[in-house]
């Protein structure tokens, strides 16, 4: 006691704790403690030889070593600064860390108003675990006490030794352009700039995060042009989303004056597998909105969705071609009237149908929402087909009458109320995804609730729908202000079928979102292919060609090509390419990302959105992108995340059901201790910044 | 539903293709092993009942830690009442000084008042790098179907302290409540933790 006592009068004082396969001690830079100033202490391990301890992601086992500070009052200590990691073999697997001797830096702080000549003691408890073949987990109570004083001198026996710890830190790779590009079970790491003149030797990268890239894959590294390129592999159980290659590279003979450097850039590309293994989203706070809808209010709302949806972009090439049917159809009030009841009939029927699939998906468990038909890419290609064939029809390339053999035809003319049916089935399957204002409600009410009060808002959406045309077959006389029949029909006719081309362009680039380029490539020649076939037949009919072999070449060609690119995309090849998250600001939603915004008590606002979703792209484009809106967003420090729901998703289906919504658009905002917002499906930039607005007080109320 | 089932049937052949190993949400390998009382054991012996897989190693600290406080005991035991099954499996490498003989490991098991259905030796590594395991323990479970629902770590305290098992929120006990009670898995994969397998 009495020597240690003469120490401490003298400098530092410590005493290296022996366990059975360790040294352990804390290490001062400097003599004494200077108040209001930084001090360096070193965590030093030496591992018996072939025994190592972990660095903080310790690989494919072990733990990473935890140090645990108990301070005087008016001193801080940052967290452990880890000297450059080994790669350290372990049979088949690989484990991060060290051998030999380690000193891990921590910054002590210590207040300005610190009392001088009293000396200090810092304490800590340090833990790790050693391994040779076997693990051990060890730890000991260190300490270190130190003079306070005003000046300070390095300390003779560490400070030399903590210096070129502090020096081999890695710090932020400087001189090169880093980028990293995920492709299948592959990342690609990227170094260029004028850094990547030198050979920076044997490289290594060590990620942060575990769960990500596969510690004992083995790392390659190759000269590309005047780039380096270090293919890293994405672990076989990836845990948690990869959207960011982080930790600390290595080369052998050093970049520039580092050996180990810092990096942490965006991973672009997609890699294998892209719906990461859902981890555990933290329960959060709902909107109550469509709690409060009552079954009136729901079936109001789904009636006047129903309506809304005759004037959706989605439905307009069936209201075009209804109107032509109300126009062309001649006969008397009765007939026109079972023209009417038929359609309706069709359009209640099918979504009677929807209402039933959607509870018997419900009860298998499938997280499915409105619109999802148009998630399949199979779906997409057939109705790009269909709706192209019907406009060439219309655009007069050929005749229906001519090319259904003439039995069906007759049948089809026979049936003209069969006909009126199918038309209102088409005009659902068609407009469902666009979901207009109220139904999105209306329809999340009905997932949620009881299976009778399902069917009746689904009742109540179809007779919304039907209900323009059963008033125009019922009340002809409303009808004498559409034109009467002549030969501008032919030109009408002609002419709706453009907004069926703008259709077909448009589920393209859907698909084109989907799948890739070479889909919508498919696509086109499957249409040349169809276009040419229709041409073939119909001139081989009117005698302008002649031969059987034409008009079967032409067969087959059509067979093939409605066959192949439905087949085709319906085995999607990776996940879809977001044509909606690559924007500024904009960052991928992700449940625990969510989770983990909130819990952090930032603002966080997402879009819910999709290629095929019509009004999404509307608000999109002239609210979401608009200077006004993007300036509130920022000035209110806002996360903004986008959901994109292009390609079936079910944690985006689990976000939207939780929200009490089942189709897209929907927009939230969450907001620090207060009840998420939902605003409504049609957006416009005062319903942002108003939203935005309620933010100000709570902040000052809570800053009170 | 014809259309989505066949999506994800190629998806998952492509990924099974793709990775070669036992990643959730494909099919578990089957495997062949003898129990430390000698008698064959195959994982297809138990297709329609959920099956969980523990590596073990009656050496590893973190494995020890985990029967000292009777957690893993306690898990099999009320998991194995359930028409769970439970199977230990030890594929530390026979040239390993790690190794441990059949006759040891049953009796520890055996002191600890282990419950699981068997106790497997693996002694090529063969099922362990089937598998892809990597610690000890690493948990997977497996459902009626043959499929791996969860993969990873026992909880989420990656520690040797006596206090951790207990506390921790364990991650096979939350797999198997929630699938058998037909609910979404909240935790699907984890990072293993502890020992290395001593390959």
């Amino acid at each position: 006691m009495l020597i240690a006592a003469a120490l401490v009068a003298g400098a530092a004082h410590a005493a290296p704790v022996r366990t059975e396969h360790v040294e352990a001690e804390l290490a001062a830079e400097r003599t004494a403690i200077v108040p209001g100033q930084p001090l360096t202490v070193a965590l030093r391990l030496a591992m018996q030889r072939g025994w190592h301890t972990y660095w903080r992601n310790p690989g494919d086992s072990g733990l990473p070593t935890t140090l645990r500070w108990n301070l005087p009052q008016g001193m801080n200590a940052g967290p452990i600064e880890w000297a450059p990691p080994h790669a350290l073999p372990v049979g088949p697997l690989m484990n991060f860390g060290y051998e030999g001797e380690v000193l891990l830096l921590s910054k002590i702080t210590a207040a300005g108003d610190l009392a001088e000549g009293k000396p200090v003691t810092l304490a800590a408890r340090a833990d790790w675990l050693v391994c040779k073949e076997i693990c051990i987990p060890e730890g000991a109570d260190l300490s270190l006490t130190l003079p306070v004083a005003k000046v300070s001198e390095v300390d003779p026996r560490w400070g030399g030794p903590i210096a070129s710890a502090q020096a081999a830190l890695p710090r932020p790779l400087e001189g090169f352009a880093v980028s990293a590009n995920g492709a299948g079970r592959e990342v690609v790491l990227t170094l260029g700039g004028k850094g990547a003149a030198r050979d920076p030797g044997q490289v290594y990268f060590f990620p942060y995060k575990a769960g990500l890239i596969e510690p004992s894959a083995p790392q390659t590294l190759t000269r590309d042009g005047d780039q380096w390129k270090l293919e890293l592999a994405v672990a076989n159980q990836r845990v948690g989303e990869f959207d960011r290659v982080a930790g600390v590279i290595i080369g052998s003979t050093g970049f520039g004056a580092q050996r180990a450097a810092s990096i942490d850039v965006p991973l672009e590309g997609s890699i294998a597998g892209s719906a990461p293994v859902k981890s555990a989203p933290a329960p959060l706070p709902l909107p109550t909105q469509s709690e409060n809808l009552s079954f009136g209010l729901a079936l109001l709302f789904a009636f006047v969705g129903g309506m809304l949806l005759n004037l959706m972009p989605c439905v307009f090439p069936v209201l075009s071609l209804k109107v032509l049917g109300f126009a062309t159809h001649g006969g008397g009030r009765a007939t026109m009237r079972l023209h009417g009841l038929a359609f309706a009939a069709g359009v209640v029927v099918s979504f009677w149908l929807l209402a039933a699939g959607l509870i018997a998906l419900r009860a298998a468990g499938g997280e499915l929402g409105w619109g999802f038909q148009l998630q399949s890419p199979a779906v997409i290609s057939a109705l790009a087909i269909l709706f192209f064939v019907m406009a060439l029809n219309l655009s007069g390339v050929f005749d229906f009458g001519r090319l259904v053999p003439s039995s069906v035809a007759t049948w089809d003319a026979k049936r003209p109320l069969l006909n009126d049916a199918l038309s209102g089935v088409l005009a659902v399957v068609i407009a469902s995804p666009c979901s207009a204002p109220f139904m999105g409600a209306a329809l999340g009410y009905a997932l949620t609730a009881p299976r009778g009060i399902t069917v009746g808002v689904f009742t109540s959406l179809a007779i919304g729908m039907a209900l323009p045309y059963l008033l125009l077959a019922f009340f002809p006389h409303w009808r004498t202000r559409l034109p009467r029949p002549g030969p501008w029909m032919q030109r009408l006719k002609q002419f709706l079928a453009f907004p069926l081309y703008a259709t077909v362009l448009w589920l393209a680039w859907v698909l084109g979102a989907q799948l890739d380029n070479d889909a919508v490539l498919r696509l086109g020649l499957a249409l040349l292919l169809i276009a040419l076939a229709l041409w073939a037949w119909q001139s081989r009919r009117s005698g302008a060609l002649h031969g059987w072999t034409i008009g079967a070449l032409a067969g087959v060609a059509a067979a093939a090509a409605v066959v192949w690119p439905v087949v085709a995309a319906s085995t999607p090849s990776g996940p879809a390419r977001s044509v909606s998250t690559d924007a500024g600001p904009w960052q991928a939603y992700a449940p625990d990302r969510l989770a983990q915004l909130v819990s952090d008590g930032r603002t966080v606002f997402i879009d819910f959105t999709a290629a095929w979703c019509v009004t999404c792209q509307v608000n999109k484009r002239l609210v979401l992108s608009s200077a006004e809106v993007n300036d509130a967003f920022s000035r209110h420090k806002v996360v903004l995340l986008r959901a994109d729901w292009t390609r079936r998703d079910p944690a985006i289906g689990q976000a939207l059901a939780a929200l009490g919504r089942s189709g897209i658009p929907a927009y939230v905002l969450y907001r620090p201790g207060r009840e998420p917002l939902l605003l409504p499906e049609v957006l416009q930039r005062s319903t942002i910044t108003d939203a935005l607005a309620t933010l100000d007080k709570s902040e000052t109320a809570s800053t009170r | 539903m014809m259309l989505r089932t066949f999506i994800v049937a190629i998806l998952l052949i492509a990924a099974q293709v793709a990775s070669g190993g036992a990643v959730v949400g494909e099919s578990a390998p089957n495997f062949n092993l003898t129990d430390t009382k000698g008698n064959p054991v195959q994982l297809s012996d138990f297709k329609g009942r959920y099956v969980v897989l523990e590596w073990t190693n009656p050496n590893c600290p973190f494995v020890r830690n985990h029967y000292n406080t009777k957690n893993m005991q306690g898990l099999q035991q009320r998991w194995g009442e359930r028409d769970v099954v439970w199977l230990s499996i030890d594929s530390t490498n026979r040239q390993s000084w790690d190794y441990v003989k059949p006759i040891k490991l049953a009796a520890w098991m055996q002191n600890q008042g282990a419950a699981q259905k068997a106790v497997l030796v693996d002694p090529d590594t063969g099922v362990a790098r089937a598998y892809q395991a990597k610690t000890t323990p690493h948990m997977f479970v497996i459902d009626p179907q043959g499929t791996i629902i969860y993969a990873g770590a026992i909880d989420d305290r990656p520690s040797t302290r006596p206090e951790d098992p207990l506390a921790a929120r364990n991650y096979v006990q939350a797999a198997l409540s929630q699938a058998t009670d037909g609910k979404p898995l909240t935790t699907s994969s984890s990072v293993p933790y502890g020992c290395s397998i001593k390959y």
